[in-house]
């Protein structure tokens, strides 16, 4: 078997391109999914049952699907069902946002619930509206002990990205199986991707395995 | 040596008439009626699980009453929130945990009352913090976090906190229960210091010797009934009932 790693430097280009189409994506989805992660944690805790009941649904409906087939939903179904259709770009954001979202909100959810209910008290105590309570004292506090976890919920989202390739969005992975079948180099293209992966998402990793460290221990 | 007692014809700050608080099945208060007068310092005292730190709680609505009524300044305990925020802007409250905020430094901490829900100035803040901070003997201390104080000078700045609202009256819940002996003594002399200074005051509290040098009045609770009030002289020299008696011969009180 012979390798021609020629087809890896030539294809640089469309690769650097997929790459930062598949940075975009991580970016734009936690972008969305953190601060939507909080309002779906906070409308879980509402008092007025109905909204808690549906932010409750949502949760548990996008958590327990695969990532892949809310994928070809959000490609396929939406459209049909909910007469929304766009950019494939924009369609693997949606899918991506929506499992991001859920697993963000229960994030936060847990994180909130451990901060005393005393700090909220004090906060009362001196006058404070409960939603200057939950801005000025439980988010900040709670912010710091959920940090290594999104660090970790990042670092996955990374990798998870390429499965939006399956309906065409051009990122790294896309890109790279689109190169390999035209190209039929095929251990050479695999290789380059991981490669290419692995050198992107090893230093994020490191990035959260320091927040574990220095957030990660609390009082 | 006690200087500020209240005259008999101050104002009544705060009233409590027959009011109940249940919790399920678990009747918390049943029927307590007692009142605080202005510059009184007031002592709640009796076994744990009697309801003194739940009548606290209920005086600022942070716990709502099933039944009677607390009346602040003549005024009913409003149920409407922001009417409740404005009430409580009025009164400290002092915690057993302290719950300083800890993403937060002291002075920092002294600081958010007077900026966030009274509107003031980032400056006149400040100046109420450190003025505050020195009063109870932490102006060296402003920078710190609260993990970087011990629990006697965290109970210190929340002291200082509550009394950045400018209250009317503090309300103590415990306020040393969760310290080392060797620095309740420091918190103590603070609350001796404001009771001086005229400050009215409920205490909850399990010492003894603080009820009885500070105290203008006493009031023992035992499952939720008010067993007896009184003077401090009153109740730990002369009890006039023989709960109060055996409640403070748990304590090894021996007059």
């Amino acid at each position: 078997m012979t390798l021609d790693w020629s087809i890896v430097p030539a294809s640089a280009g469309a690769l650097a391109h997929g790459a930062l189409i598949t940075i975009a994506l991580t970016v734009l989805t936690m972008a969305v999914a953190v601060p939507c992660g909080i309002v779906v944690a906070l409308l879980r805790e509402s008092r007025f049952k109905p909204i808690a009941f549906l932010a409750t649904c949502f949760v548990e409906l996008f958590r327990n699907l695969p990532i892949i087939l809310v994928v070809y939903w959000a490609f396929y179904v939406m459209p049909v069902v909910l007469d929304l259709s766009f950019s494939p770009f924009v369609t693997g954001l949606v899918a991506l946002c929506l499992n991001n979202t859920a697993y963000n909100s229960e994030t936060f959810r847990s994180g909130i619930r451990s901060i005393r209910k005393g700090q909220t008290e004090a906060a009362l105590a001196m006058g404070m509206s409960e939603g200057q309570a939950f801005r000025k004292i439980v988010l900040p506090q709670a912010w710091r002990r959920v940090l290594p976890v999104l660090a970790t919920t990042w670092v996955t989202l990374f990798k998870d990205t390429s499965l939006v390739s399956v309906i065409a969005v051009g990122d790294l992975a896309h890109t790279a199986m689109q190169i390999r079948s035209q190209s039929f180099r095929v251990i050479e293209m695999l290789t380059a991707m991981a490669a290419i992966y692995w050198l992107l998402g090893y230093p994020q990793a490191k990035l959260a395995d320091w927040i574990h460290k220095k957030f990660g221990v609390t009082e | 040596m006690t200087i500020a007692t209240a005259p008999q014809t101050a104002a009544t700050v705060l009233q409590y008439r027959d009011v109940q608080k249940l919790y399920g099945d678990f009747v918390a208060l049943q029927g307590v009626s007692m009142e605080v007068k202005k510059q009184q310092v007031v002592c709640l005292i009796g076994p744990s699980g009697s309801g003194k730190s739940t009548l606290l709680r209920c005086t600022n609505a942070l716990e709502t009453i099933d039944g009677g009524e607390i009346l602040f300044d003549g005024v009913r305990l409003p149920k409407d929130r922001t009417a409740i925020r404005k009430v409580r802007q009025r009164m400290g409250m002092v915690f057993q945990n302290f719950e300083l905020f800890p993403h937060k430094t002291a002075i920092e901490n002294v600081i958010m009352g007077p900026s966030t829900v009274l509107g003031l100035s980032d400056e006149a803040s400040r100046d109420r913090a450190e003025a505050l901070l020195k009063k109870v003997g932490l102006a060296d201390k402003a920078k710190n976090y609260p993990a970087n104080l011990s629990g006697g000078q965290q109970q210190r700045v929340a002291i200082a906190r509550a009394l950045a609202m400018e209250p009317e009256v503090m309300l103590f819940d415990e306020p040393t229960s969760a310290l080392d002996p060797e620095t309740i003594g420091e918190v103590l002399n603070v609350m001796k210091a404001l009771a001086d200074d005229g400050m009215t005051m409920i205490v909850v509290t399990h010492e003894m010797t603080f009820a009885r040098r500070v105290a203008d009045h006493v009031v023992v609770f035992e499952r939720g009934e008010i067993i007896e009030q009184g003077p401090p002289k009153q109740i730990f020299e002369a009890p006039t009932t023989a709960r109060t008696r055996d409640f403070l011969g748990h304590l090894g009180w021996d007059g």
